[in-house]
């Protein structure tokens, strides 16, 4: 690896050393000793690391342009190595059996899957639970990103970097500069998690139970200080609370920018958003009446809302068990695990943007055998000409759904059920959490052999990095591996 | 100023510019044509009574060696817009007391105004010959397609029909036309087998002959009624032939006004051309029409978008002799009305007897434009109507003019003129004469006069 991308690489970590601070404080704060020590451990080692790489000689080639085949290795480098480091602690703590099982708690953290294999977390040390809801946060925005907005790495290139990291099938900045990207995103982030961490308390939750599910809710992770999640706390106030931001948070950020910019009338021309709110809404009434089968209209309305809300932001929150629902209900939330949230959102899945090309480009089809002298241009936010998206958005569902299938076969060959293993391998790849039968929302994934933890850790990685990113590291990774034996 | 006293020299001898040195020449202008093809030069030495140069326009040298130290106005009329602009910023930076007029295509370049282009620094006046064309278009359309019609401002227009056979109109005599009820309109012109003439009490409106008739807008559906010009039916279903700029600019105009719900009647627009890249930019512009890539006769096509029933077609393709055919074709397919876009008004005749309703002619319009701007600033205005016979000017009374301050009926010269309209100086509407109209100076007069007779505009808007 080149020096500017170790330095890179060193920034990220180092980042994410840097966030160990709050952890510890609350370790200390506790007298969780060996928590503390699970967190000053690494953090003063990559610290060390770190100070030695920057102040090492700087070589001419940092200055040397970054290339899109760099920026995508380095993002899946920077986002496996991330994963790893944030194992440590957790692995320190003791809490964890093995290193593979702290290793999987932490890349579902990070990628803000929110599977746990745990099945007790109310009796970890605060700072862990701690821990584990900051992940989902620094994942959530991408950590990345962060580096981009703080740290002034070699000044380009860092465009192609956020490219590698953030989701939907078109990136584009929503400033000039690419740092000033970086930090309204980030800002726009934080102002949200202060007001979603406030509502929370004012709506009976305790300060920091209010503050790790708001990192849980705003990074759509679905990691919880309870046993029973969100449901322990039996507070419609905190389900509304939680249920708006999980909303809020699979929205395309850029959305909030132009709203503080005041440009309303291109929000309310947002393809995504229309498409977004037509499916939530929908999938709503459905799982609505179905639920009101079994319960009191306003209680089915109630845990329908949240749970709708939970799978489609794919955050894994849960206040009532859906495989136990109505088959209708079971059927419309198996249907969102394959949608997720929009493009540009910290929400996992395929993205409403990618179907709403696809549906769009089916009706311009239908119309088409109808009319075939009739010239069609796919609109997406009232642009015209976006029919480069559609070949994108077939390429990458191709992608997803073949890699849920060679999920679900490991997951077969793991001795998983065919309803667990596949539903299993969609919520790892879309980062949801939660998934059917053995992987439901009361259950965790401790009991899942070692070798389909590593591979899951893998799924979830492709996930959150839209799977080329992963792809390209993985290719990348062999050809040198090849290169070398061949040697 | 009249700058058609001075010099013009006019570069770009095509069709317009042809047409432009034609009309000065006959009254009697000094015109320079500048072209640097032989083959154009040659031809219009053969045409006109003029001096031709064969050189380059926009080189400063050739300018001044065709005089434009001396001259009153600069016409760019060449097929490139950057030339045009640039021949008349080199002539601006050196003889900046000279008018100079361009010609500009490019919608980008050119700044819409209320009467035309607005000036650019460094050229007078700019000329869109595709927005002309197109806002007649819409005109006519937004009249239901029954004949040409000339917006005046302050409500009025005229408007240029045929009288067909039976209806109310045919076969009367102008005086006997205020026997009909609520009649609040003036002929201004009238044609029939025999020729046209500046029209008197005594002129008989035959079947088949067509009128101009100055009017409130109000009133122009009961005239077309009168005439049996249109059916009076709305135009829900309009197909336009052509998705070059004028076409391009039509659908548009139709676009925005039907968001703007300005009660056209429009309903669907169907674009069609057989040119993919005009279909795919013309497509991914307007939103709200369908657009369809192919022949406008081809027999399968028409059956698939049931072409023959829709209500209007306007043909705009750069082909104007294919757009007459086409009209003439899909009318008697079934198309209740057509709209024809042609290259000049002398082509009128070829497409009524073709059986189109309305012919609007892409180059007169832009001759007349430069014309207007060539009388000078008293002269607002300049239309060609009936087959170039005859203009309607519009122009303000000059403060000392030999007609100021006089009854209409002792400054009356029947047979050279007709005073059609006038607003009174301070006011905001027009409204028709009277013999014992006063017309002051500062007033604003709407004449039809004969063309190429400018005694008659420097009687009005030139000093005694």
């Amino acid at each position: 690896m080149s020096f500017p991308a170790l330095r890179i690489l060193s920034a990220v970590v180092g980042m994410v050393a840097a966030s160990l601070i709050l952890p510890m404080a609350v370790a200390a704060r506790d007298g969780e000793w060996r928590s503390f020590l699970a967190f000053a451990a690494p953090m003063a080692a990559s610290w060390l690391a770190v100070l030695a790489l920057w102040l090492s000689k700087r070589s001419r080639s940092e200055k040397a342009e970054m290339t899109v085949r760099h920026a995508f290795v380095l993002v899946g480098g920077a986002w496996t190595a991330i994963g790893v480091f944030g194992a440590i602690p957790l692995w320190l703590s003791g809490v964890f059996p093995s290193f593979t099982d702290a290793l999987f708690e932490s890349v579902s953290g990070f990628t803000t899957t929110g599977a746990s294999v745990l099945g007790d977390v109310e009796n970890l040390p605060r700072s862990v639970n701690l821990w584990r809801c900051m992940t989902h946060w620094l994942g959530g925005m991408g950590v990345v990103v962060l580096v981009v907005a703080l740290v002034p790495i070699l000044g380009v290139g860092g465009f192609r970097l956020i490219k590698a990291e953030t989701t939907g099938p078109e990136k584009s900045k929503i400033t000039a500069r690419v740092a000033e990207t970086a930090k309204a995103l980030w800002s726009i982030y934080l102002a949200l998690t202060m007001a979603e961490t406030l509502l929370l308390r004012l709506a009976g939750m305790e300060w920091f139970d209010s503050l790790c599910h708001a990192f849980s809710t705003l990074g759509t992770g679905g990691f919880s200080t309870r046993n029973d999640s969100i449901g322990a706390f039996s507070n419609a106030w905190v389900e509304i609370v939680i249920t708006v931001f999980m909303v809020l948070a699979s929205l395309n950020f850029a959305l909030y920018y132009r709203a503080l910019s005041g440009r309303l009338r291109e929000i309310a021309r947002d393809s995504e958003l229309r498409v977004f709110a037509t499916i939530f809404v929908s999938a709503l009434l459905v799982v609505t009446v179905a639920n009101a089968c079994n319960m009191p209209l306003a209680a089915s309305l109630r845990y329908s809302a949240f749970q709708v809300a939970s799978i489609m932001s794919t955050t894994g929150f849960g206040t009532s068990d859906y495989t136990e629902w109505h088959p209708v209900a079971k059927s419309v939330i198996l249907c969102l695990f394959f949608i997720g949230g929009c493009s540009g959102s910290t929400a996992g899945g395929i993205k409403v943007v990618r179907w709403t090309v696809l549906a769009k480009q089916l009706v311009c089809d239908l119309r088409r055998l109808l009319h075939p002298h009739e010239v069609f241009t796919l609109r997406l936010n009232g642009e015209p000409g976006r029919e480069k998206l559609v070949p994108l958005a077939a390429s990458f569902i191709f992608a997803y759904l073949s890699l849920a299938i060679v999920t679900a076969f490991f997951g077969a060959m793991a001795g998983l059920d065919i309803t667990t293993a596949f539903s299993g391998a969609i919520s790892m790849i879309g980062n949801v959490g939660p998934a059917f039968g053995d992987l439901g929302p009361s259950a965790n994934y401790g009991s899942i052999p070692a070798a389909l933890k590593w591979w899951y850790c893998f799924a979830m990685l492709a996930g959150r990095l839209e799977l080329y990113t992963m792809f390209i590291l993985v290719g990348v990774a062999i050809r040198r591996m090849t290169a070398r034996s061949s040697k | 100023m009249d700058f058609t006293k001075k010099r013009t020299i006019i570069v770009g001898a095509g069709f317009t510019g042809i047409q432009l040195a034609r009309n000065l020449v006959a009254e009697g202008g000094d015109v320079t044509l500048i072209d640097n093809d032989a083959e154009k030069v040659s031809h219009s030495r053969n045409l006109l009574d003029c001096a031709v140069m064969q050189a380059e326009g926009n080189s400063l040298k050739t300018l001044e060696d065709a005089g434009i130290a001396s001259a009153g106005a600069l016409v760019t009329l060449t097929e490139d817009d950057e030339t045009n602009m640039i021949t008349c910023s080199l002539v601006e930076a050196t003889h900046p007391g000279v008018l100079k007029i361009a010609r500009v295509r490019n919608a980008a370049y050119y700044l819409s105004g209320p009467s035309g282009g607005l000036p650019i620094p460094g050229i007078d006046h700019t000329v869109n010959p595709d927005v002309e064309a197109a806002d007649a278009i819409c005109r006519a359309i937004s009249h239901g397609a029954g004949g040409n019609v000339i917006e005046l401002g302050g409500g009025f227009g005229i408007v240029s029909l045929s009288i067909a056979e039976g209806s109310a109109l045919a076969g009367l005599r102008l005086r006997d036309l205020r026997t009909i009820p609520d009649w609040r309109s003036l002929v201004a012109y009238a044609e029939s087998a025999d020729g046209a003439s500046l029209p008197s009490g005594e002129t008989m409106l035959p079947a088949g002959g067509r009128v101009g008739v100055v009017c409130s807008i109000a009133d122009i559906p009961q005239v077309m009624r009168l005439a049996a010009a249109g059916d009076g039916e709305p135009l829900s279903r309009v197909v336009v032939f052509g998705a070059g700029r004028v076409g391009a600019l039509v659908v548009d105009r139709l676009c925005s006004a039907r968001q703007a719900n300005a009660g056209t009647g429009v309903n669907e627009i169907l674009l069609v051309d057989s040119n993919e890249e005009l279909c795919r930019e013309a497509a991914e512009r307007n939103a709200d029409i369908r657009v369809m890539c192919a022949e406008i006769t081809d027999e399968d096509f028409m059956q698939e978008e049931r072409i023959s029933e829709c209500d209007l077609l306007v043909a705009a393709s750069g082909n104007c002799d294919r757009n007459l055919v086409v009209s003439s074709y899909l009318k008697s397919r079934g198309v209740r009305r057509s709209i024809a876009l042609t290259e000049s008004s002398e082509l009128d005749d070829v497409g009524r007897k073709l059986g189109v309703d309305v012919a609007v002619p892409l180059r007169d319009a832009v001759v007349d434009s430069i014309m207007s701007h060539l009388r000078g600033r008293n002269v607002r205005a300049v239309h060609t109507v009936c087959n170039r016979l005859f203009e309607i000017v519009e122009c303000d009374v000059a403060a000392g003019s030999r007609v100021a301050d006089k009854p209409l009926r002792e400054i009356s010269r029947p047979g050279e003129y007709l005073l059609l309209l006038i607003r009174h100086a301070g006011e905001e509407v027009f409204e028709l004469p009277g013999g014992d109209t006063t017309v002051e100076a500062g007033a604003r007069v709407v004449l039809v006069v004969r063309a190429g007779d400018s005694r008659i505009i420097r009687l009005f808007g030139g000093k005694a």
